[in-house]
């Protein structure tokens, strides 16, 4: 299944922070969002998922979601968004109760991801036993287990500190070997894009418009800070005049 | 070289000074039971030393004989029984009614743009003043009572729920749609629950509305009751007999709290 | 001489001039009562208007009340030296702290002369309420618990032999919600003053089914003062209770004569008390002609019914058993007190 961005722009009662955005999604990718702050990638995320009705333009399906598909776009927040009274368990079958599935094969299902994400030992625990990164993990095995046609993951990692941050990148690049699955994923975080994502899509800052899309060549298990290099530059300086503009444009707006 | 060690001396005496301290009251339970049990003290001699009138002013040692006595004939449990009958019904339909209506504030718009307004001018009325009407409505028996107690119980329920639905993170409520959940499922899952904290602060509220309420609709044909009670035991000029009932009252109110606060404990274990 | 005969005179003259109080009058006592505006409180009234108490002596001011319990309160907290009023049990509950004294009778419920009625509510009436043997079953409205209505209520069980528990109550506070509740029928039975009873009876609204002179006599009012007038202004409280009886004589002369069929036969000067009444009540002549209570002329109190009425409501637990009954009452202020017993 393809995802079409044809022509899509939204505006805000009358801001515009989006601007004729042209796209596909393609099959079994990975495709990073970035950009500086306000230039719409979590709008154009919750566009693609249907959440978001744009002003303009349309996001078009072409093929059928995979066999056994329960919630075709899935996904996953930046605040984790996990119900405070549910166990961990109870949060995770959140995203299965009201699908055709008996109990086994419910418990069944909650117990795969569980194990996938290693929280099996933490399947009893509630939200506020867990720290950040423990919380995402939740809500990644969450997604995982409403088997998604496409991710669609909203900064995941903005919210907790560098060393978890590191050690839920290497999930996710674990995650994504076992289990291939569309993704689109917003962050602001070159480093992150250029670890995941098989194409990088760099957005203007407001309006945003496609800036420059950029395929990363180097294969998963190579990809380090030397090889990566030559393109961290590239959209480093891309996205630099482009983040500095944005800055200054926040600060002026705030003051008037 | 290490210097010498003559400074050991005045190295003791300076210590960093210590700045951090007060601005953290904290409860202990102490000084309030002897408070109170000075307060009991002062007011029992004030009577028995003839300080204050003891036609007026019965003393603790009194109002506990005439408790006893209520107690012991068994009158105490024939009142306690009729008020809190009223007032279980009475709060129950209430609690229903204002759930109902206040749930559908918070969800749905046609409701909000009726209820809100509907709910603010009707409020403010003393359900007292509308006892003589239920009577002509319902007569003189129990519906009229529980009529009373009921409407007094639905504002302040309806106004708890929707502003309890109306903080309850919407971050959720579109997490549970971005996951497909019918709209039952979200209500019932997400929006219910997470309400569940400003719903349960609303009860503490209605009932103590209910106690007060109970003790006015008990004015008119109750021959049992605790507000009953302490009416007639005024017109009988039996004060000790008065302040019993009303000691009752307090106590069914902080039974009420406790209640309250073990059901908080448990249902809100994950805050 | 005739110096020594005159000056003899004269000391004569002024011996006499001052037995015969020749000099400046002396003043009237001052002395306050709370009553209520009620037909039973006539005699006041009358003694008032008519002088039966500047006859005494006294300069009476009147205060009034609502409700029962204030008027005993007011002598009890001092705010006024006599009161008046019927007596329930909270009447005695404040007797009994020793802070008011009962020196003489005031109504009293007397066979032959129509006082509180029991009244049917026209529904309970067709469903057979027929009489006052039927009530147990029923709801029976009263203005509270231990007032004058529970009293005769549960004498008149007694009278009739059922049991006053089957007979369920409802206090209602006050006489129009009990005029209210039987005309709709929300009771089926209450005990109303003749002039409302007849009203009603007259419009069809209700049924007269008893009457309590005709059941229960008893001494429903009396006039009472502070073991501290007692004690520190005797003469006052006789001159008092003598001005109260001269003007219950009167009262008995104009409205409780009979005629030799036994009907009421109004005194030449009866208008004129009338209209005292009225002007104190503001209850219209005809009306008050009709709810005129029994008052003995003699201010004679029924002696035996006090005490049983504190032992009835002693049993009920409505008054402190503490309550000496013989101490609440002085009857020194009256001679031939009725039905005391030894």
């Amino acid at each position: 299944m393809e995802l079409v961005v044809d022509g899509v722009g939204h505006a805000y009662d009358g801001l515009a922070v989006l601007d004729g955005i042209e796209l596909a999604v393609r099959d079994g990718e990975v495709l990073a969002l970035i950009g500086p702050s306000g230039c719409g990638k979590s709008t154009l995320l919750g566009i693609l998922g249907g959440m978001l009705q744009p002003t303009r333009g349309a996001v078009r399906l072409k093929g059928d979601p995979p066999a056994g598909t329960l919630n075709p776009f899935t996904y996953v927040f930046q605040d984790f968004a996990l119900l405070p009274w549910r166990t961990v368990e109870g949060n995770v079958s959140l995203a299965l109760e009201h699908h055709v599935l008996d109990a086994g094969e419910r418990g069944a299902a909650v117990d795969e991801v569980l194990s996938l994400t290693g929280l099996s030992e933490f399947r009893s625990a509630l939200p506020k036993q867990l720290s950040g990164g423990m919380r995402q993990r939740v809500g990644i095995a969450r997604a995982l287990a409403a088997r998604p046609a496409v991710l669609l993951l909203d900064e995941p990692l903005s919210a907790l500190d560098a060393q978890t941050r590191d050690l839920l990148l290497e999930d996710f690049e674990r995650l994504w070997a076992l289990r291939r699955v569309t993704a689109v994923y917003v962050t602001h975080n070159l480093d992150e894009a250029l670890r995941l994502a098989d194409r990088i899509v760099v957005l203007s800052r407001r309006p945003g418009r496609i800036r420059e899309i950029v395929a990363v060549d180097v294969s998963r298990p190579q990809r380090g800070v030397a090889t990566l290099a030559g393109l961290r530059d590239r959209l480093w300086r891309l996205i630099r005049d482009e983040a500095a503009s944005a800055d200054r444009e926040i600060v002026a707006h705030e003051a008037a | 070289m290490k210097p010498p060690r003559a400074e050991a001396q005045s190295d003791a005496d300076r210590k960093v000074p210590f700045r951090g301290g007060g601005f953290a009251p904290r409860i202990t339970r102490g000084p309030a039971v002897i408070a109170f049990a000075v307060l009991i003290a002062l007011w029992q001699a004030a009577v028995s030393w003839r300080i204050a009138n003891p036609l007026f002013l019965p003393s603790p040692i009194e109002i506990g004989r005439a408790l006893y006595a209520l107690a012991a004939s068994g009158e105490l449990w024939l009142h306690i029984a009729a008020s809190l009958r009223r007032i279980a019904i009475g709060w129950l339909l209430g609690t229903a009614g204002g759930l109902a209506l206040g749930v559908a504030i918070g969800l749905f718009g046609l409701a909000r743009s009726v209820g809100v307004p509907l709910v603010s001018a009707l409020f403010p009325i003393p359900k007292i003043a509308l006892l003589p009407l239920f009577i002509l409505w319902f007569g003189i028996g129990e519906p009229s009572k529980v009529a009373t107690i009921a409407l007094g119980v639905f504002f302040p329920t309806a106004v708890a729920a929707f502003g309890a639905v109306d903080n309850v993170p919407r971050s959720l409520i579109r997490m549970a749609q971005s996951f497909g959940l019918p709209f039952a499922d979200i209500v019932r899952k997400v929006v219910l629950p997470g309400a569940l904290p400003g719903i349960l602060s609303g009860f503490r509220i209605s009932a103590s509305i209910a106690l007060i309420l109970v003790v006015a609709a008990e004015m008119i044909n109750a021959q049992y009751g605790i507000g009953a009670l302490v009416l007639f035991s005024g017109n009988l000029m039996r004060t000790d007999q008065l302040l019993a009932g009303v000691v009752v009252l307090s106590a069914l109110g902080l039974v009420i709290a406790f209640v309250l606060g073990r059901l908080e404990r448990r249902l809100l274990r994950w805050r | 001489m005739v110096v020594s005969r005159w000056l003899g005179a004269w000391c004569i003259g002024a011996l006499a001039g001052v037995a015969l109080g020749a000099g400046p009058a002396p003043a009237a006592d001052k002395v306050s009562v709370s009553a209520l505006t009620f037909v039973s409180s006539a005699p006041l009234f009358i003694a008032q208007d008519r002088g039966h108490f500047a006859k005494e002596g006294l300069e009476v001011e009147i205060k009034f009340f609502t409700a029962a319990q204030p008027v005993a309160v007011a002598v009890t907290s001092g705010d006024a030296d006599f009161g008046t009023t019927g007596l329930t049990a909270g009447y005695f509950n404040l007797a009994g702290k020793g802070t008011i004294t009962i020196v003489c009778a005031q109504s009293r419920e007397e066979r032959g002369w129509e006082f509180n009625a029991y009244v049917a509510s026209n529904q309970a009436y067709a469903a057979g309420l027929t009489g006052l043997d039927k009530l147990p079953g029923r709801n029976f409205g009263i203005s509270t618990i231990g007032s004058s209505h529970h009293y005769m209520l549960g004498k008149l069980a007694e009278r009739r032999g059922f049991a006053m528990d089957q007979v369920k109550l409802a206090p209602l506070q006050t006489v129009p919600n009990m005029i209210a509740a039987v005309k709709s029928g929300q009771v089926d039975a209450t005990l109303l003053p003749a002039q409302y009873a007849n009203d009603l009876q007259a419009k069809g609204e209700a049924k007269v089914i008893g009457w309590v002179h005709e059941e229960t006599p008893w001494q429903l009012g009396a006039v009472f003062t502070s073991p501290k007038m007692i004690a520190e202004r005797r003469p006052v409280v006789e001159r008092f209770v003598r001005a109260w009886v001269a003007a219950a004589s009167e009262y008995d002369a104009e409205f409780q004569k009979r005629d030799a069929q036994g009907k009421r036969v109004f005194g030449p000067n009866a208008d004129a008390l009338i209209a005292i009444i009225q002007k104190y009540t503001k209850a219209e002549p005809a009306v008050i002609k009709v709810s005129l209570p029994y008052i003995d002329p003699q201010g004679r109190l029924l002696v035996r019914d006090l005490y049983d009425q504190v032992r009835w409501y002693q049993a009920q637990n409505m008054v402190d058993k503490t309550v000496d009954a013989k101490a609440i009452v002085d009857l020194s202020f009256v001679k031939g007190h009725l039905d005391v017993p030894n």
